[in-house]
């Protein structure tokens, strides 16, 4: 009676797979002799069960994964409180691999069917990826597609309490969902853990995919890492001479910042535009690694001292002196006592506005435009007009500008030599030297090679192969503000480099791009000294740690990485955001990092755990920039929806002090060594 | 379900050619086109968010396309966002308008301006946390209606427009009100007793700062769309002068906007469309208000009162321009202080009263009104140079009258002469009253009196002049002007130092000077008399008259 029923099961699948009767003939000969030769085995009653189950439902497969999961959504919703958020934490990978489940198999039209009955659930989470699977219409997509291949190639990882755990088991057995099970068993690593459900918090990391599965992630982020700033820094020598500072000096101090910040309202009030000039001349040079420089800082202390694995440039003395000055000359900022922001605003950009960046000083502004020039505004020069003529004269020089009379008489220095969109500008620490990036392309061919006649290459994880074989030169480019002139031109990426930044003591830099990888020059070499391939994605920006030892890379694959210079490998992976990381900063004293992501989401990172510290919500768009004050003791964000908010590092509450600005999309922000607060955006016309 | 329909495929493929495409082919090549079209899009919003957009653009597009190595779509590139329309009927069907344009018609247009060249602008944010309220921040009830977060609206687009400062300020529902109040009173009642109150309550009111700008716009627009109604541009003016006395308004920024309005209400062609408007009323009203604004502004502006005078006397000096601009000039520069008249009106009057003279003969012209418009124009002249004259006669009374004459020659460069000619004048020709030589001989003879002693400082003076004759700087000249009246006066009566050695050489320099300007002298000299005889005497203070009498 088994027997036959094991037959006639066996035999129904086989048909089911599309052997031909000649085929199940011989098979059918094949048993029925085993059987007559061999004893009958004794087969568990309850796997015949199963068996006849899963024959009789596979009539209908795309019925029995839609019912399979209706089932599931309603238990999870239906579960204790107390488990609830656990266990719905693992309807959106069921969700996703059902619906490719059904792709694969062929069943197209079924397979959108389910994806639009049961999307709205995972809508808020994972409202991006969802958009890139809805463009999945058949199985050569998923095998073509980067996001999918590697969602089937690789195991969600899923932290689960163990009762929540065995909770979710029990029931895929006792409802004999084979399906479901199936599929949770393929795609799902648990990871149960003991004790009480964890809190909703942290249920993101379900989602993110790293190449390697979550084993390899723990390996990586167990590795050391040195975040402590540099020994011997400006900083130390500070600490020591401010030691011997008496008690009178110090008031001094205090006294000069009084004033300093009396001349700074002063310039305000009457809409002065050269207070930052003013400052110019003074603190034209290197930022260094900020840190509080006080004694009375707490973090002083903590923040172990490292030694710098790249040979440092040496600096000049009267440099030195001028950063000690400033560093001196500090505002302490805290909740208490924000910043002042002093903030250049574009007009008539005409959309074209990709990048700005800001001196250390603040007396030069670059921006970068989408129509491959990079100008450049002197604000120490604008200052010393307006102050001497007003604004008459001012309109005047504008109109001759217009009529273009006198290149001369331009406000700006406009470099031109990039063929493609600048997508960012970055000035070296002492102000002299530019980088842009751009998507530059030199010959390039508009072969029909799209789409790609092969999915294979795409299937081996070499995805860029069918394209690059073209010849295509990106081309970071170094300028002098000094010649203004195009000085080198780094080739090396194969597609536009979204991101490039100088190290905090100049001469190196790193920039990042589409093909996935990062990579760190120095200025004297046409040839990258390290390329940090890792990423699946997008590699958006970069940021280099304080020490110059790691730089940081955000990526669209919702990771952020940080790698080893020396080494050149991967030391850290940050996962939570859920969608592409568009801004980092490095706090000063190296111990945190801040990320921001399309969502509006702000990261703090503890680097050496390499875990979320607390999510900063508040932003409803972009953040397009991040920044940590001289001491590292706030943090502020710029975003798209216009504001600029400052958030409380070391209390790490929420506590927000923001400032709004209708009009201007914030690109940039960054500190100065006195801690000033520039800012810089597009003004974009009110509606 | 899906975005590209099988349907869509066909009628893609019947309007490239292609008609007897399979219903399978177009089943199997559907579900492709959705799949390349979202990953290209998908591409665009990573090169629209490294734009540091939120909106994608047609260049969005074509990077992500270049990203992939395709050729780009050529001709969408715009650096605005599409706009796009809803179809009508349903509710997420979006289409850009794309209107067939006649090529003729874009060839033949002019070209467009030049759109504006990026620039940066830099202010204050916050400072130490607070943010200003400058007008380059939003105020604080604009950042609360933010937060709710509205939506943009697409705007149809315009021609590019020069991005100021985003000042935006929140008129209370009271200004509207007064505002519009004002508005219909000055325009369509300007004579009632109600409109008076309106005035002074502009000149008196402390809370109107806020409406100022938008006075100032009404004033510039409605001066220069209703030059004929006279009424209204009386009304205008009205108004600008209540708001100037107010003590609670500051006009300053707001007077670049103001000045070409009231210049025009000086000095144009005409004011007005019927004669019985009695614009010589309005003009007169204008050069107090322009002088008042001159005086209280010109510290803060320098430059001011010379372009105003730059401007009067270029419509003084020009024959072509009407009598009555050249009335309305005059009167300007007349309210602008006797300083102005010396060393503008002056020096040009003499030829000017050659042009006018035939103007007011019943022989030379014909028409009344324009006859009548010319004893206007001297009326003013006769008023500017007397009141010019009563200014010295008060300062020197001592010296009056070679004071003036000498200003009045100042560009014949003949001060020494001119004495002696009006002597000669007086002696020759007696058919002026009596009064005139009263006026004129005391001194006259005081200084042939002195002789020599009067020679020498004149002589000295001619020198001096002559740089300022030069310039007509209205400030440097007469403070110069001054400063020379005193060293004229001192040496002339305490100092014979030089008297022997300066004597020859000014005896031959007047004989030179004398023959060459003798008929311009006598010209100018009998006009002067014909016009200024009476007058003039009447602007002579009553003790000085007195005296002379």
């Amino acid at each position: 009676m088994d027997d036959e029923l094991v037959d006639k099961v066996v035999l129904r699948y086989l048909k089911n797979k599309g052997f031909n009767d000649t085929e199940l003939k011989s098979y059918e000969d094949k048993l029925i002799h085993s059987r007559t030769s061999s004893s009958p085995s004794p087969i568990d009653p309850q796997l015949s069960q199963l068996l006849l189950h899963f024959g009789s439902e596979s009539e209908s497969l795309p019925a029995q994964y839609q019912d399979g999961y209706s089932k599931l959504r309603s238990w999870a919703y239906g579960s204790l409180d107390l488990y609830k958020h656990e266990l719905l934490r693992v309807l959106y990978p069921v969700f996703i691999h059902c619906f490719m489940d059904l792709v694969a198999k062929g069943y197209l039209q079924e397979a959108r069917n389910f994806f639009n009955t049961f999307r709205e659930d995972h809508e808020v989470m994972h409202q991006r990826d969802l958009q890139k699977l809805e463009g999945v219409l058949s199985p050569s997509h998923l095998e073509e597609m980067e996001f999918a291949h590697t969602l089937r190639q690789s195991k969600v990882n899923i932290k689960i309490c163990q009762y929540a755990h065995g909770l979710l088991y029990k029931y895929l057995h006792n409802t004999q969902s084979i399906t479901m099970l199936g599929v949770i068993n393929e795609h799902i690593h648990f990871d149960p853990y003991p004790g009480q459900p964890s809190s909703i918090i942290d249920d993101s990391e379900a989602v993110t995919i790293v190449g390697g599965g979550q084993d390899a992630v723990n390996l990586i982020n167990q590795k050391e890492i040195q975040w402590g700033v540099l020994e011997d820094s400006l900083e130390d020598r500070l600490e020591k001479t401010g030691g011997l500072l008496l008690e009178s000096d110090k008031v001094d101090v205090e006294n000069k910042e009084g004033e300093n910040e009396e001349t700074k309202k002063k310039s305000a009030d009457g809409g002065k535009q050269a207070a930052p000039s003013k400052k110019a001349k003074k603190d034209k040079v290197n930022v260094a690694a900020g840190k509080p420089a006080r004694p009375e800082a707490i973090t002083t202390s903590i923040a172990p001292r490292v030694k710098p694995e790249l040979s440092l440039p040496v600096m000049p003395i009267e440099v030195e002196q001028s950063i000690l000055d400033d560093l001196r000359n500090r505002v302490q900022l805290s909740s208490a006592s924000l910043p002042s922001v002093c903030f250049y605003t574009f007009l008539n950009t005409h959309n074209g506005l990709n990048c700005a960046s800001i001196s250390h000083d603040g007396a030069l502004v670059a921006g970068g435009f989408s129509d491959s020039s990079l100008k450049v505004w002197d604000m120490s020069k604008r200052g010393q007009q307006t102050s001497n003529s007003g604004q008459s004269d001012q309109e005047a020089a504008s109109n001759d500008n217009v009529l273009g009379t006198n290149i001369d008489k331009r406000p700006y220095t406009l470099f031109r030599g990039h063929s493609g969109p600048v997508y960012s500008a970055s000035f070296s620490p002492l102000g002299d030297f530019i980088l842009s990036s751009s998507a530059d392309s030199t010959g390039m061919f508009f072969k029909s090679l799209w789409p790609p006649r092969t999915a294979s290459c795409s299937a081996l994880g070499i995805p860029f192969l069918t394209y690059s074989s073209i010849n295509i030169m990106i081309a970071v480019r170094l300028w002098s503000t000094n010649l203004n002139a195009n000085l080198v031109c780094y080739k090396g990426h194969n597609y536009p480099v979204w991101d490039v930044q100088f190290s905090p003591f100049g001469h190196y830099f790193a920039s990042c791009s589409h093909d996935r990888t990062a990579r760190v020059w120095s200025m004297d070499r046409v040839q990258p000294l390290r390329i940090m391939a890792g990423h699946l994605s997008d590699v958006d920006c970069v940021r280099w740690h304080v020490n110059c030892n790691y730089i940081a890379t955000g990526s669209s694959d919702k990771t952020v990485r940080l790698w080893d210079i020396q080494t050149g490998e991967c030391v850290r992976i940050f996962i939570g955001h859920r969608s592409m990381i568009l801004s980092l900063a490095m706090s000063p004293d190296g111990r945190y990092m801040a990320s921001g992501d399309e969502d509006g989401t702000i990261m703090m990172w503890d680097l050496a755990t390499g875990r979320c510290i607390t999510p900063l919500v508040g932003h409803t768009s972009c953040v397009w920039t991040l920044a940590f004050s001289g001491e590292g003791s706030l943090l502020a964000s710029g975003s798209a929806d216009c504001s600029v908010k400052l958030w409380d590092v070391n209390s790490s509450t929420k506590t927000t002090k923001s400032e709004e600005k209708n009009s201007d999309t914030k690109l940039i922000l960054q500190f100065s060594r006195r801690n000033l607060l520039f800012g810089a955006g597009v003004f974009s016309k009110p509606s | 379900m899906s975005v590209v329909q099988k349907e869509t495929i066909e009628v893609i493929a019947q309007s490239i050619g292609i008609t007897n495409l399979s219903p399978d082919a177009a089943l199997a090549v559907a579900p492709d086109v959705e799949y390349r079209v979202r990953e290209i899009m998908q591409e665009a919003i990573k090169c629209m968010r490294h734009s540091k957009r939120i909106v994608l653009t047609a260049e969005d597009v074509d990077a992500a396309l270049k990203l992939r190595n395709v050729e780009p779509i050529y001709g969408f590139a715009s650096n605005d966002p599409l706009r796009f329309k809803r179809a009508a009927g349903h509710h997420d069907l979006f289409y850009v308008n794309d209107c067939d344009l006649e090529l003729k018609n874009i060839t033949e247009a002019p070209l467009p301006r030049a759109p504006l060249d990026t620039s940066v602008l830099v202010h204050w944010l916050a400072i130490e946390g607070v943010q200003p309220s400058i007008p380059e921040n939003p105020p604080a009830e604009a950042l609360a209606a933010s937060s709710d977060g509205k939506k943009l609206e697409c705007k149809e687009e315009g021609p590019p427009i020069d991005i100021k400062l985003p000042v935006k300020h929140v008129l209370s529902r009271e200004l509207q009100l007064y505002f519009d109040k004002i508005i219909e009173l000055t325009t369509h009642k300007s004579g009632t007793v109600l409109f008076k109150e309106a005035l002074r309550s502009l000149a008196t009111d402390s809370g109107l700062h806020p409406l100022l700008p938008y006075f100032t716009c009404f004033v510039a627009d409605e001066v220069s769309r209703n030059l004929t109604k006279f009424d209204l541009l009386f009304a205008l003016m009205r108004v600008v002068w209540s708001v100037l006395q107010n003590q609670h308004i500051h006009l300053e920024p707001y007077l670049h906007q103001l000045m070409p309005s009231i210049l025009t209400c000086l000095v144009a062609k005409r004011l007005g469309n019927r004669l019985s408007d009695n614009h010589w009323e309005l003009r007169n009203f204008t050069a107090n208000l322009v002088a008042t604004i001159c005086r209280r502004f010109g510290h803060v502006y320098h430059n001011l009162q010379p372009r105003v005078t730059r401007t009067l006397l270029h419509a003084f000096l020009d024959p072509t321009k009407a009598l009555p601009q050249h009335y309305g000039a005059i009167q300007g520069l007349a309210a602008l202080g006797p300083r102005v008249v010396r060393l503008l009106i002056l020096p040009n009057l003499l030829p000017y009263m050659q042009l006018l003279e035939p103007e007011m003969q019943l022989e030379g012209q014909k028409n009344e009104i324009k006859r009548q418009e010319a004893w206007r124009v001297y009326g003013a002249l006769l008023f500017a140079a007397g009141q010019c004259m009563h200014d010295h006669l008060k300062k020197f009374p001592s010296l009056p009258l070679p004071m003036t004459a000498s200003t009045l020659k100042l560009d014949k460069k003949v001060a020494t002469i001119l004495s002696s000619e009006i002597l000669i004048y007086k002696l020759s020709c007696k058919r002026k009253a009596d009064m005139d030589n009263l006026l004129q001989q005391p001194p006259l003879k005081k200084l042939s009196g002195d002789g020599s002693m009067g020679a020498i400082p004149m002589n000295s003076m001619h020198g001096n002049m002559q740089g300022v004759a030069g310039g007509y700087n209205a400030d440097g000249g007469v403070s110069g002007m001054t400063q020379q009246v005193q060293n004229e006066n001192t040496p002339g009566s305490s100092s014979t130092r030089g008297k022997a050695d300066s004597q020859a050489q000014n005896a031959s320099l007047v004989l030179a000077q004398a023959w060459k300007d003798d008929t311009d002298g006598s010209r100018l000299l009998s006009s002067l008399f014909e016009c200024f005889g009476d007058g003039m005497f009447s602007f002579t203070p009553a003790p000085e008259s007195l005296m002379f009498l």
